[in-house]
C-alpha cells in the first residue's frame, strides 16, 4: 500500500484525461495499453531488480547502482538522468499540488468561485485567473496571491517533512487516506455516470458519447508517433517508472523481500485509480461540460488543467458537492504529496552518498536548487507555458530516453539470467520467462521506434517530423518562455553532471568500486 | 459510443480488476501465511 501510495498520484487523475484530450481520447487508449504491457509492466520490474542489485552491492542513488550494473565511466553519467527526471518534474509538480490544496481550501470556505451551479465558462476562467494563466508574473502583482501562499506552504511542507523524515509517517497516513480516496472517487464517479445530458440545448454533450470520446478506438490516429511517445511517456509517469525513484527505493529493499509481487501490485493499484477512476471520472465530465473542444483547454495550458476546468461542474451537481469538492481536493492532495516527497529522496540520497553531505546540507542543497526551478515555473505562468514545456521535455521525452537506457541495460548488460535470478529472490509470484524476452528484444526495439519515428518521421505538414515541429515552434520569437525552461532543464542536467563527476572521484578514492571485484 | 467502444472499454476496464483483485488478493495471502 505505501508504494501504491507513492505511484497513485496526480499523474492519475489529472495528467492522464489531459494527456488522452491532448491526443484525441480513444485514439491514444490503444497505445496506452499497448505501452502498459510491453513498456510499463516490464520495465518495473527490471527497475525493481536492478536496484535492489545496485543496494545489495552497497550503492542506493542511481549513478552509483548504474556504476555496478555497467562497470564503464559513462555509466554514472546516465545514471544523472534518473535524478534530472524526479528533479525537473518536482519543479512543477509541487505548483499543481498547491492548486489541489488551494481547492480544497476553497471547497472548505465555500468559495463562490467554485459553487456557481453549473458554470463552465466561469470556472475554466477561474482556474485561468487562480493559476496566473493571463500574465507572466500575474502571481506576483498587486501583492502576494493566495495561490502563492499555498505553493509556499506546500513547498515548505514538503521540506519539512523531508528534513524530519518523515515520509514514513506521511505514507502510513496514506493507508487510511488512499482507500478513503477510493470511496470517494466512486460517489464521484456514479454522480458522472448518472449525469445524463445536463443541457438539453446539446444534447450531444451527454454521458455516453463522453465515455465514447474516450473509449471510440480510431485505428487511423495509430500511425501518429507523437500519440505513441505521450501514451509511452505518461506511462512512465504514472507508475514512476523510467523516474529514477524506484531504482532508488529498490535498492533498500531486504534481498528476501518479493520485489516481484510488490512491483505488479503497486503498478496494477495506480492502473485501476488512472483507468478505472481517474479517465472515467475527467474525461467524460470535461467532455459534457467542456465538449470535444476539450483539447484546447489542455493546448491553451496544461495537460493538468483539465480537472480544475471541468470538475467543479460535476460537484455543483452532486448533493453535498462543497464536502465532496473539499474532500476530492484534499484527497488529491494528500496523493501528490507522498508522491512529490518520492520525486526528492533520489536527489537526496545521491548527494548524502556520492557528495558525503549530511542531512542539513543535502536538504539546504535540494531546497536551493528545486526553489530556482519552482520559481521559474511559477513565475511565467502566462498560458502555464514554462509547467508545460518542462514536463514535456523532463516528463515525457526525457523519462522515455531514461527507460530505453535501463531496458538495455537490464537486457543487455546486467543480463536477464541475473536479473531474473534477483527478481525471484524472496519471490511468491513468479514472473513468466517470456517478460525477459519481451525486456531483452522488444522493449528496446520498441522505444526505438518511438523515439525514431518521433524523431524522422514526417508529421503534419508531411515535410518535417513532430520532434523538429515542436523545435521549430520553440525557436518562434515569441516562445521566449519555452526557450528558458529547456535551458533550466539542461542547466540543471550539466549540474548534476558535475557533481556525479565529483561523486566518482570520492568513490574511487573511497575504493568502492573496487570492492565489487573482490 | 460505437460498439467497439463499449467493447473497448469493458475489456480494460475487466482486465485491470481482474489484475488488481489478483495481484492484491496475492498480497494479502502471502501476508496471512508469514
Amino acid at each position: 500500500m505505501a508504494v501504491a501510495g507513492s505511484a497513485v498520484g496526480l499523474g492519475n487523475f489529472l495528467r492522464f484525461p489531459g494527456k488522452a484530450a491532448e491526443n484525441g481520447g480513444g485514439a491514444f487508449m490503444i497505445p496506452y495499453f499497448v505501452a502498459l504491457l510491453l513498456l510499463g509492466i516490464p520495465l518495473c520490474w527490471a527497475e525493481w531488480s536492478m536496484g535492489r542489485y545496485g543496494g545489495r552491492k552497497g550503492f542506493n542513488s542511481a549513478p552509483g547502482v548504474f556504476s555496478v550494473i555497467w562497470r564503464h565511466p559513462l555509466s554514472k553519467y546516465l545514471g544523472a538522468l534518473a535524478l534530472l527526471i524526479p528533479l525537473g518534474v518536482y519543479f512543477y509538480y509541487i505548483v499543481i499540488e498547491a492548486w489541489c490544496l488551494g481547492y480544497a481550501w476553497q471547497y472548505a470556505i465555500g468559495s463562490e468561485s467554485l459553487m456557481n451551479g453549473i458554470d463552465p465558462a466561469g470556472y475554466k476562467q477561474h482556474f485561468e485567473q487562480y493559476t496566473g494563466q493571463g500574465s507572466d508574473g500575474a502571481l506576483f502583482a498587486g501583492g502576494i496571491s493566495q495561490t502563492l501562499i499555498f505553493i509556499l506552504i506546500t513547498f515548505a511542507l514538503n521540506f519539512y517533512l523531508v528534513y524530519r523524515g518523515l515520509s514514513g509517517g506521511i505514507e502510513k497516513f496514506c493507508n487510511i487516506a488512499i482507500p478513503v480516496m477510493a470511496v470517494c472517487a466512486v460517489c464521484v464517479l456514479v454522480r458522472v455516470l448518472t449525469l445524463g445530458t445536463p443541457d438539453p440545448n446539446l444534447v450531444d454533450q451527454n454521458v455516453v458519447n463522453g465515455l465514447g470520446y474516450m473509449w471510440n478506438p480510431q485505428p487511423e490516429a495509430l500511425l501518429k508517433p507523437a500519440t505513441w511517445l505521450a501514451a509511452a511517456g505518461q506511462i512512465f509517469f504514472t507508475l514512476s517508472v523510467g523516474f529514477g525513484v524506484i531504482i532508488n527505493y529498490a535498492s533498500y529493499v531486504k534481498p528476501k523481500d518479493d520485489i516481484a509481487l510488490s512491483a505488479i501490485t503497486a503498478s496494477s493499484v495506480n492502473e485501476f485509480f488512472e483507468v478505472c477512476l481517474g479517465g472515467m471520472i475527467t474525461l467524460p465530465a470535461a467532455f459534457i461540460f467542456i465538449g470535444a473542444t476539450m483539447g484546447t483547454v489542455v493546448a491553451v495550458g496544461s495537460s493538468f488543467s483539465l480537472g480544475f476546468a471541468a470538475l467543479p461542474n460535476v460537484f455543483a451537481m452532486m448533493p453535498g458537492g462543497q464536502l465532496f469538492g473539499f474532500l476530492w481536493f484534499f484527497m488529491l492532495f494528500l496523493a501528490a504529496i507522498t508522491s512529490s516527497l518520492s520525486m526528492l529522496q533520489p536527489v537526496n540520497a545521491f548527494l548524502k552518498e556520492g557528495l558525503g553531505l549530511d542531512k542539513f546540507k543535502a536538504t539546504a542543497l535540494l531546497f536551493t536548487v528545486s526553489s530556482v526551478g519552482t520559481l521559474f515555473v511559477v513565475y511565467y505562468s502566462k498560458g502555464l507555458s514554462a509547467l508545460d514545456t518542462i514536463d514535456f521535455w523532463a516528463g515525457e521525452f526525457c523519462i522515455v530516453i531514461l527507460a530505453l537506457v535501463q531496458a538495455i541495460m537490464y537486457g543487455w548488460v546486467l543480463g536477464t539470467a541475473r536479473g531474473k535470478a534477483e527478481l525471484d529472490n524472496g519471490a511468491q509470484l513468479r514472473v513468466p520467462n517470456f517478460v525477459q524476452f519481451v525486456l531483452k528484444y522488444v522493449t528496446p526495439a520498441y522505444l526505438i521506434a518511438i523515439l525514431a519515428g518521433y524523431l524522422f518521421a514526417p508529421s503534419g505538414d508531411g515535410k518535417s517530423s513532430a520532434f523538429f515541429e515542436r523545435i521549430n515552434d520553440i525557436m518562434k520569437p515569441d516562445n521566449f518562455v519555452q526557450r528558458i525552461s529547456i535551458l533550466i532543464v539542461l542547466g540543471t542536467l550539466v549540474m548534476l553532471w558535475i557533481m556525479v563527476y565529483f561523486a566518482g572521484r570520492r568513490w574511487e578514492a573511497e575504493g568502492r568500486y573496487s570492492k565489487l571485484d573482490e | 459510443m460505437t460498439t467497439g467502444g463499449w467493447i473497448f472499454m469493458t475489456l480494460s476496464i475487466s482486465s485491470v480488476l481482474l489484475l488488481v483483485i489478483y495481484t492484491v488478493g496475492k498480497v494479502l495471502l502471502t501476508a496471512n501465511k508469514q
